[in-house]
Protein backbone atom coordinates (compact mmCIF):
# COMPACT_ATOMS: atom_id res chain seq x y z
CA UNK A 1 0.00 0.00 0.00
CA UNK A 2 2.70 2.40 1.06
CA UNK A 3 4.77 1.47 -1.97
CA UNK A 4 1.84 2.31 -4.23
CA UNK A 5 1.48 5.68 -2.59
CA UNK A 6 5.21 6.34 -2.96
CA UNK A 7 5.16 5.30 -6.63
CA UNK A 8 2.12 7.49 -7.22
CA UNK A 9 3.81 10.56 -5.75
CA UNK A 10 7.08 9.90 -7.56
CA UNK A 11 5.30 9.46 -10.88
CA UNK A 12 3.26 12.64 -10.52
CA UNK A 13 6.11 14.81 -9.28
CA UNK A 14 8.52 13.54 -11.92
CA UNK A 15 5.89 14.29 -14.57
CA UNK A 16 5.67 17.88 -13.30
CA UNK A 17 9.47 18.12 -13.32
CA UNK A 18 9.61 16.87 -16.90
CA UNK A 19 6.98 19.44 -17.90
CA UNK A 20 9.06 22.14 -16.22
CA UNK A 21 12.19 21.16 -18.14
CA UNK A 22 10.29 21.06 -21.43
CA UNK A 23 8.90 24.53 -20.72
CA UNK A 24 12.44 25.70 -19.92
CA UNK A 25 13.58 24.39 -23.30
CA UNK A 26 10.69 26.16 -25.01
CA UNK A 27 11.53 29.39 -23.24
CA UNK A 28 15.21 29.25 -24.14
CA UNK A 29 14.50 28.10 -27.69
CA UNK A 30 11.84 30.69 -28.47
CA UNK A 31 14.26 33.45 -27.40
CA UNK A 32 16.35 32.63 -30.46
CA UNK A 33 13.46 33.24 -32.86
CA UNK A 34 12.81 36.78 -34.03
CA UNK A 35 9.23 37.20 -32.80
CA UNK A 36 9.33 40.86 -31.80
CA UNK A 37 7.14 41.67 -28.81
CA UNK A 38 5.92 38.11 -28.74
CA UNK A 39 9.32 37.01 -27.41
CA UNK A 40 8.54 38.82 -24.17
CA UNK A 41 4.96 37.56 -24.08
CA UNK A 42 6.10 34.00 -24.68
CA UNK A 43 8.90 34.01 -22.12
CA UNK A 44 6.77 35.55 -19.37
CA UNK A 45 3.81 33.29 -20.13
CA UNK A 46 6.02 30.22 -19.98
CA UNK A 47 7.53 31.52 -16.71
CA UNK A 48 4.03 32.01 -15.29
CA UNK A 49 3.07 28.44 -16.26
CA UNK A 50 6.23 27.07 -14.64
CA UNK A 51 5.59 29.11 -11.50
CA UNK A 52 1.99 27.93 -11.51
CA UNK A 53 3.06 24.29 -11.69
CA UNK A 54 5.55 24.71 -8.83
CA UNK A 55 2.99 26.59 -6.74
CA UNK A 56 0.02 24.32 -7.42
CA UNK A 57 1.76 20.95 -7.28
CA UNK A 58 5.04 21.23 -5.34
CA UNK A 59 3.74 23.87 -2.94
CA UNK A 60 0.41 22.02 -2.67
CA UNK A 61 -1.78 25.03 -3.36
CA UNK A 62 -4.06 22.82 -5.42
CA UNK A 63 -6.17 20.84 -3.01
CA UNK A 64 -4.78 22.67 -0.02
CA UNK A 65 -6.67 24.85 2.41
CA UNK A 66 -8.32 27.83 0.71
CA UNK A 67 -6.53 30.21 3.10
CA UNK A 68 -3.20 29.38 1.40
CA UNK A 69 -4.53 30.26 -2.06
CA UNK A 70 -6.00 33.42 -0.56
CA UNK A 71 -2.68 34.47 0.95
CA UNK A 72 -0.75 33.71 -2.23
CA UNK A 73 -3.37 35.41 -4.40
CA UNK A 74 -3.47 38.49 -2.23
CA UNK A 75 0.32 38.80 -2.34
CA UNK A 76 0.29 38.54 -6.10
CA UNK A 77 -2.59 41.01 -6.39
CA UNK A 78 -0.82 43.55 -4.15
CA UNK A 79 2.35 43.31 -6.25
CA UNK A 80 0.37 43.77 -9.48
CA UNK A 81 -1.52 46.71 -7.97
CA UNK A 82 1.71 48.43 -6.94
CA UNK A 83 3.25 47.81 -10.35
CA UNK A 84 0.17 49.20 -12.10
CA UNK A 85 0.05 52.33 -9.95
CA UNK A 86 3.78 52.98 -10.25
CA UNK A 87 3.91 52.39 -13.97
CA UNK A 88 0.92 54.69 -14.47
CA UNK A 89 3.37 57.41 -13.56
CA UNK A 90 6.23 56.77 -15.95
CA UNK A 91 4.16 55.33 -18.79
CA UNK A 92 1.99 58.41 -19.32
CA UNK A 93 4.40 61.14 -18.35
CA UNK A 94 6.43 62.51 -21.19
CA UNK A 95 9.94 62.49 -19.87
CA UNK A 96 12.35 65.00 -21.36
CA UNK A 97 15.72 63.48 -20.81
CA UNK A 98 18.74 65.66 -20.41
CA UNK A 99 21.56 64.40 -22.62
CA UNK A 100 23.81 62.00 -20.75
CA UNK A 101 26.86 63.72 -19.42
CA UNK A 102 29.85 61.84 -18.19
CA UNK A 103 31.08 63.14 -14.86
CA UNK A 104 34.39 64.91 -15.19
CA UNK A 105 37.16 62.54 -14.45
CA UNK A 106 39.02 63.54 -11.35
CA UNK A 107 42.64 62.55 -11.01
CA UNK A 108 43.14 60.73 -7.71
CA UNK A 109 46.70 59.72 -6.93
CA UNK A 110 47.34 58.60 -10.45
CA UNK A 111 44.34 56.25 -10.63
CA UNK A 112 41.91 56.47 -13.58
CA UNK B 1 1.65 13.67 18.22
CA UNK B 2 -0.37 14.12 21.42
CA UNK B 3 -2.75 17.00 21.97
CA UNK B 4 -0.47 18.30 24.74
CA UNK B 5 2.05 19.28 22.09
CA UNK B 6 -0.44 21.68 20.47
CA UNK B 7 -0.06 25.27 21.61
CA UNK B 8 -2.96 26.51 23.73
CA UNK B 9 -3.67 29.09 21.04
CA UNK B 10 -5.18 26.42 18.79
CA UNK B 11 -8.16 24.21 19.36
CA UNK B 12 -6.61 21.19 17.65
CA UNK B 13 -3.58 20.04 15.72
CA UNK B 14 -5.07 20.41 12.24
CA UNK B 15 -5.92 24.02 13.10
CA UNK B 16 -2.36 24.61 14.31
CA UNK B 17 -1.10 23.10 11.06
CA UNK B 18 -3.20 25.40 8.90
CA UNK B 19 -2.04 28.37 10.96
CA UNK B 20 1.61 27.37 10.50
CA UNK B 21 1.30 27.15 6.72
CA UNK B 22 -0.88 30.25 6.45
CA UNK B 23 1.81 32.17 8.31
CA UNK B 24 4.45 30.87 5.90
CA UNK B 25 2.35 31.87 2.89
CA UNK B 26 1.86 35.38 4.29
CA UNK B 27 5.64 35.60 4.75
CA UNK B 28 6.17 34.42 1.16
CA UNK B 29 3.74 37.11 -0.02
CA UNK B 30 5.84 39.73 1.77
CA UNK B 31 8.98 38.28 0.17
CA UNK B 32 7.39 38.80 -3.25
CA UNK B 33 6.90 42.45 -2.34
CA UNK B 34 10.51 42.49 -1.12
CA UNK B 35 11.71 41.66 -4.63
CA UNK B 36 9.19 43.97 -6.28
CA UNK B 37 11.06 47.30 -6.16
CA UNK B 38 13.95 45.84 -8.14
CA UNK B 39 11.51 44.24 -10.57
CA UNK B 40 9.79 47.62 -10.97
CA UNK B 41 13.19 49.19 -11.66
CA UNK B 42 13.75 46.54 -14.30
CA UNK B 43 10.30 47.19 -15.77
CA UNK B 44 11.07 50.89 -16.00
CA UNK B 45 14.50 50.33 -17.49
CA UNK B 46 13.27 47.91 -20.10
CA UNK B 47 10.46 50.24 -21.18
CA UNK B 48 12.72 53.28 -21.21
CA UNK B 49 15.84 51.72 -22.76
CA UNK B 50 14.78 48.67 -24.78
CA UNK B 51 17.84 48.59 -27.01
CA UNK B 52 20.31 49.11 -24.16
CA UNK B 53 18.71 46.35 -22.13
CA UNK B 54 18.65 44.04 -25.13
CA UNK B 55 22.34 44.56 -25.82
CA UNK B 56 23.30 44.19 -22.17
CA UNK B 57 21.27 41.01 -21.78
CA UNK B 58 23.22 39.39 -24.61
CA UNK B 59 26.33 39.65 -22.43
CA UNK B 60 24.90 37.34 -19.77
CA UNK B 61 25.91 33.70 -19.95
CA UNK B 62 22.77 32.02 -21.28
CA UNK B 63 24.29 28.53 -21.03
CA UNK B 64 24.96 28.88 -17.31
CA UNK B 65 21.67 30.70 -16.79
CA UNK B 66 19.68 27.93 -18.44
CA UNK B 67 21.64 25.21 -16.66
CA UNK B 68 21.11 26.97 -13.33
CA UNK B 69 17.38 27.14 -13.98
CA UNK B 70 17.31 23.41 -14.67
CA UNK B 71 19.29 22.85 -11.46
CA UNK B 72 16.81 24.79 -9.34
CA UNK B 73 13.80 23.13 -10.96
CA UNK B 74 15.35 19.75 -10.15
CA UNK B 75 16.08 20.86 -6.60
CA UNK B 76 12.39 21.72 -6.22
CA UNK B 77 11.47 18.23 -7.38
CA UNK B 78 13.81 16.61 -4.88
CA UNK B 79 12.69 18.91 -2.05
CA UNK B 80 9.03 18.22 -2.79
CA UNK B 81 9.73 14.48 -2.80
CA UNK B 82 11.59 14.73 0.51
CA UNK B 83 8.68 16.50 2.19
CA UNK B 84 5.95 14.42 0.60
CA UNK B 85 7.62 11.06 1.23
CA UNK B 86 8.84 11.96 4.71
CA UNK B 87 6.45 9.73 6.58
CA UNK B 88 6.66 6.84 4.10
CA UNK B 89 10.43 6.42 3.76
CA UNK B 90 13.34 5.78 6.08
CA UNK B 91 15.21 8.60 7.77
CA UNK B 92 18.17 7.76 5.57
CA UNK B 93 16.21 8.21 2.33
CA UNK B 94 14.61 11.37 3.67
CA UNK B 95 18.03 12.79 4.56
CA UNK B 96 19.48 11.77 1.20
CA UNK B 97 16.78 13.67 -0.67
CA UNK B 98 17.39 16.74 1.47
CA UNK B 99 21.16 16.53 0.99
CA UNK B 100 20.59 16.30 -2.74
CA UNK B 101 18.44 19.44 -2.56
CA UNK B 102 21.15 21.35 -0.70
CA UNK B 103 23.86 20.13 -3.10
CA UNK B 104 21.86 21.33 -6.09
CA UNK B 105 21.49 24.70 -4.37
CA UNK B 106 25.24 24.85 -3.81
CA UNK B 107 25.87 23.91 -7.44
CA UNK B 108 23.68 26.86 -8.47
CA UNK B 109 25.68 29.23 -6.25
CA UNK B 110 29.00 27.88 -7.55
CA UNK B 111 27.96 28.47 -11.17
CA UNK B 112 26.64 31.91 -10.23
CA UNK B 113 29.99 32.75 -8.65
CA UNK B 114 31.77 31.68 -11.81
CA UNK B 115 29.44 33.94 -13.83
CA UNK B 116 30.10 36.87 -11.50
CA UNK B 117 33.86 36.37 -11.83
CA UNK B 118 33.64 36.39 -15.61
CA UNK B 119 31.44 39.46 -15.65
CA UNK B 120 33.78 41.24 -13.26
CA UNK B 121 36.72 40.52 -15.54
CA UNK B 122 34.78 41.83 -18.54
CA UNK B 123 34.12 45.12 -16.74
CA UNK B 124 30.39 44.54 -16.50
CA UNK B 125 30.12 45.11 -12.75
CA UNK B 126 28.47 48.55 -12.46
CA UNK B 127 31.21 50.39 -10.62
CA UNK B 128 33.61 53.10 -11.76
CA UNK B 129 35.33 50.66 -14.11
CA UNK B 130 32.20 49.61 -15.93
CA UNK B 131 32.57 49.79 -19.66
CA UNK B 132 30.27 48.78 -22.43
CA UNK B 133 31.43 50.17 -25.74
CA UNK B 134 28.12 51.15 -27.34
CA UNK B 135 25.94 54.28 -27.30
CA UNK B 136 23.78 52.46 -24.76
CA UNK B 137 26.44 52.29 -22.09
CA UNK B 138 24.37 53.94 -19.38
CA UNK B 139 21.33 51.79 -20.02
CA UNK B 140 23.57 48.72 -19.97
CA UNK B 141 24.98 49.85 -16.64
CA UNK B 142 21.44 50.13 -15.28
CA UNK B 143 20.72 46.63 -16.57
CA UNK B 144 23.80 45.22 -14.88
CA UNK B 145 23.04 47.03 -11.65
CA UNK B 146 19.67 45.28 -11.66
CA UNK B 147 21.26 42.00 -12.72
CA UNK B 148 23.77 41.95 -9.87
CA UNK B 149 21.29 43.28 -7.29
CA UNK B 150 18.52 40.82 -8.16
CA UNK B 151 20.71 37.75 -8.52
CA UNK B 152 22.67 38.59 -5.35
CA UNK B 153 19.51 38.99 -3.27
CA UNK B 154 18.16 35.80 -4.81
CA UNK B 155 21.45 34.07 -4.04
CA UNK B 156 21.28 35.23 -0.44
CA UNK B 157 17.78 33.77 -0.16
CA UNK B 158 19.05 30.55 -1.69
CA UNK B 159 21.89 30.42 0.83
CA UNK B 160 19.40 30.81 3.67
CA UNK B 161 17.34 28.03 2.12
CA UNK B 162 20.39 25.77 2.00
CA UNK B 163 20.92 26.52 5.68
CA UNK B 164 17.33 25.60 6.49
CA UNK B 165 17.53 22.37 4.48
CA UNK B 166 20.81 21.51 6.23
CA UNK B 167 19.01 22.01 9.54
CA UNK B 168 16.43 19.45 8.39
CA UNK B 169 19.20 17.03 7.41
CA UNK B 170 20.91 17.30 10.79
CA UNK B 171 17.74 16.99 12.85
CA UNK B 172 16.11 14.35 10.65
CA UNK B 173 12.56 13.43 11.53
CA UNK B 174 12.71 15.04 14.97
CA UNK B 175 11.68 18.27 13.25
CA UNK B 176 7.90 18.40 12.87
CA UNK B 177 6.25 17.73 9.53
CA UNK B 178 4.78 21.25 9.54
CA UNK B 179 8.24 22.79 9.81
CA UNK B 180 9.55 20.57 7.03
CA UNK B 181 6.63 21.59 4.80
CA UNK B 182 7.25 25.27 5.58
CA UNK B 183 10.94 25.02 4.69
CA UNK B 184 9.85 23.31 1.47
CA UNK B 185 7.51 26.23 0.72
CA UNK B 186 10.40 28.66 1.19
CA UNK B 187 12.61 26.63 -1.13
CA UNK B 188 9.97 26.50 -3.87
CA UNK B 189 9.42 30.24 -3.58
CA UNK B 190 13.14 30.88 -4.14
CA UNK B 191 12.83 28.65 -7.22
CA UNK B 192 9.82 30.65 -8.47
CA UNK B 193 11.71 33.94 -8.13
CA UNK B 194 14.46 32.51 -10.33
CA UNK B 195 11.90 31.17 -12.82
CA UNK B 196 11.02 34.81 -13.52
CA UNK B 197 14.55 36.27 -13.23
CA UNK B 198 15.83 33.86 -15.90
CA UNK B 199 13.87 35.18 -18.90
CA UNK B 200 14.07 38.78 -17.69
CA UNK B 201 17.86 38.75 -17.39
CA UNK B 202 19.05 36.16 -19.90
CA UNK B 203 16.49 36.10 -22.71
CA UNK B 204 15.79 39.75 -23.51
CA UNK B 205 17.12 39.52 -27.04
CA UNK B 206 18.88 36.40 -28.22
CA UNK B 207 17.91 36.41 -31.83
CA UNK B 208 19.70 38.13 -34.68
Amino acid sequence: MVDNAIAHIMRNYCAVWLALLILLGLSAGSAYLALGTFNLVASLTIAAIKAGLVAMIFMRLRGGHALFRAAAGLGLFTAILLFALSSADFLVTKIHRAPWESPERVEVNGSN
Amino acid sequence: MTSSSVSKHFSSEPVASVAAHFGMWVFIATELLFFSPLLLGYYYGRVAFPEGFAQASRHTDVIIGTLNTAILLTSSLVMALAVELRRSVSVRTYRTLLILTALLGLAFLALKGFEYATEWREGLFPNRHFHFATPHEHAAQLFFFLYFAMTAIHGLHLLIGIGLVSFLVVRGKSVSRDTAINIGLYWHFVDIVWIFLYPLLYLVSRHG
